[in-house]
């Protein structure tokens, strides 16, 4: 069974700020230093304050470039831990850091005498320093998460759009319908005009499928005129059954699910078995979830042929994620003779 | 000259008619909607060319060449498909001759000209750039007259003898005209070679047993094996059979 996990790898991946560059660097000794001005305002003592503050700067600073360094190096192992994980990684890493940092300059502190810097018990300094860099830390943690999720689904929607792109209507079928269509000009003239017709709405619905969504009485429809034309040429090879009276038909749906497929179905499946089979069509409401599930018989010898339609598969699925995150499921079952897809997403409905 | 058309889309076929028709030059012979019905016909029928699809149920249009091949005097074949640009390719470097769906009238007359028959290695080549399996799903028997197909998954072993094959399975014997040698380069992953003369279905072996002289037998599913020295396994072959036995 190819289930959607597998499919879910790429769309959980982190997008950590790449610490290596630059421009990253100076931002970041930018903020070590203004997070220096800020706690050394904090203290303020008159008289002190550039004293306060160069020692100050000098150990966010040195924190910071470190901190860069070492996140430099880990970004591309932790940005492949999951998105979530990525940021506690960091956080942990930033934090533990910054109290080995501590550490040092407490002994070296000792060490040359002077008290330059610290004036606490060894203890405080400590639970100072962690309470700090923890607040801070996790303060930016927090907007790189947001703007990572941020870019996670400007990604996959470029993503979803190329490859909705991919799915248009196979060169296969075009061309198939044009030469029944061929057939048809002169045997039954009435049945081309009408084969051309569905053919024409056909396409318009492809080129639309940039728009996102649309209602189930719509994306039905385009199924539906697909299937009047797969049927002339098919005959009675094909019979295609709709249970679907159960479904809402303003609720929404990505445009161009249940079309691709029953190609899918009919190509894979109908096309290949000698007195060809039935595909059928179920929707149901659960709760407020929709179910739809799309079954076709195979033949014996082409249920181990698998993965060549991995490409309509694949482009569904990214575009459930994207519509729907986890709420919308996009299964697969495949036995000896029967293939099926199941979908579910939450019913949303159009306004009337 | 005399036409087979082979396609399992009725439209097409009553288009690829009508243009073969108008011309004049040619004659319709018969129509097939499969691969299997295409054998027969063209058995019957001994058309000049027969213009087949490829993608069909069944046999698809390139195991149905390979069978017309088996044909005393094969036909020469004529591809035609809708879209496949692996195919294509190959049917360019191959020079077989092959007409791109809507079928031009032009084009088909140029092809008809140069059809001719096409050998089993180029129908291979075609076979692999264009993804589809070059195993056959079925041996095919004329020997005995009429034309019959035997699925390969109900062949238990096959028999050299002499000049022919002999092919048991599920439902009887039957004698074909492949050679052992292709038989076994064809089905190597499914079928054992355990002596000069025979290919067993690994699948069909149920055990092997000694016989009262010492030497080794392969028992069939169902308890049948062969009353001659058909099945009895060659100390040259016995490692090699033991292992595929092992392997499942």
């Amino acid at each position: 069974m190819a289930s959607a996990p597998e499919a879910d790898d790429k769309f959980s991946q982190a997008y950590l700020p790449d610490f290596c560059a630059a421009g990253t660097i100076l931002v970041i000794l930018l903020v070590a230093e203004l997070v220096a001005i800020v706690l050394t305002l904090a203290s303020f003592e008159p008289g002190n304050f550039l004293t306060e503050l160069s020692k100050m700067s000098m150990f966010l600073l040195w924190l910071a470039l470190l901190g860069t360094a070492v996140l430099c190096r880990i970004r591309p192992w932790a940005e492949n831990q999951g998105n979530t994980q990525a940021f506690v990684i960091c956080f942990v890493v930033l934090v533990v850091m910054c109290l080995l940092l501590a550490e040092v300059t407490y002994w070296l502190t000792v060490r040359f005498g002077e008290a330059v810097i610290i004036d606490d018990t060894h203890a405080a300094f400590l639970m100072r320093t962690f309470a700090i860099s923890s607040i801070i830390i996790a303060l930016a943690m927090r907007y790189l998460y947001v703007s990572s999720e941020w870019r996670r689904s400007i990604m996959l929607e470029a993503q979803a759009r190329i490859s909705a792109l991919q799915a248009l209507i196979r060169p296969h079928f075009l061309f198939n319908s044009m030469n029944t269509i061929a057939s048809l000009t002169r045997s039954n003239p009435k049945q081309a005009e009408e084969a051309i017709e569905d053919l024409a709405d056909l396409l318009r619905a492809n080129l639309g499928v940039t728009k996102d969504r649309t209602t189930l009485k719509e994306e039905l429809e385009v199924a539906e005129t697909y299937q009047r034309i797969e049927k002339l040429r098919l005959g009675d090879r094909l019979s295609v059954h709709w249970d679907v009276a159960e479904l809402p038909m303003r609720a929404l749906i990505p445009s161009l699910t249940i079309q691709p497929l029953l190609e899918n179905a009919i190509y894979h499946g109908i096309e290949l078995l000698p007195d060809g089979g039935e595909v059928n069509i179920t929707g149901r409401r659960i709760d407020d979830d929709l179910h739809i599930a799309i079954r076709n018989p195979v033949a014996p010898d082409q249920a181990r042929k698998k993965g060549g339609n991995k490409m309509a598969m694949d482009n569904i699925r990214q575009r459930f994620e994207l519509a729907y995150g986890n709420r919308g499921k996009v299964d697969v079952e495949e036995t000896d003779n029967e293939y099926s897809v199941q979908l579910q997403f939450p019913c949303e409905e159009s306004a009337p | 000259m005399n036409v087979l058309i082979v396609d399992d889309e009725a439209p097409a076929r009553v288009r690829l008619r009508r243009l073969l028709e108008e011309d004049g030059a040619h004659t319709v012979i018969g129509e097939a909607g499969n691969g299997k019905r295409a054998l027969e016909l063209a058995a019957e029928l001994e058309p000049d060319v027969v213009l087949m699809d490829i993608r069909m149920p069944g046999l698809n249009g390139i195991e149905t060449a390979h069978h017309l091949n088996t044909f005393e005097n094969p036909p020469a074949v004529i591809f035609a498909t809708a879209y496949d640009e692996y195919a294509i390719e190959a049917f360019e470097a191959s020079a077989i001759g092959y007409v791109l769906k809507p079928v031009r009238r032009e084009l088909l007359d140029q092809a008809l000209e140069i059809a001719r028959r096409l050998s089993n290695n180029v129908l291979g080549d075609v076979a692999k750039k264009s993804g589809i399996s070059d195993r056959r799903n079925h041996v095919c028997t004329r020997l005995q007259g009429e034309l019959k197909l035997i699925p390969v998954s109900e062949v238990q072993y096959f028999l050299a003898d002499q000049k022919y094959v002999n092919v048991f399975h599920l439902n009887g014997q039957d004698l074909i005209d492949d050679s052992l040698k292709t038989l076994e380069d064809e089905f190597a992953d499914t079928f054992v070679r355990i002596h000069r003369g025979a290919l067993v279905a690994v699948t069909s072996i149920e055990s092997l047993r000694k016989t009262e002289d010492g030497r080794l037998q392969i028992v069939l599913r169902g308890g049948a094996t062969d009353d001659d020295d058909g099945l009895i396994v060659s100390r040259r072959h016995l490692t090699n059979v033991k292992r595929r036995l092992k392997k499942g």
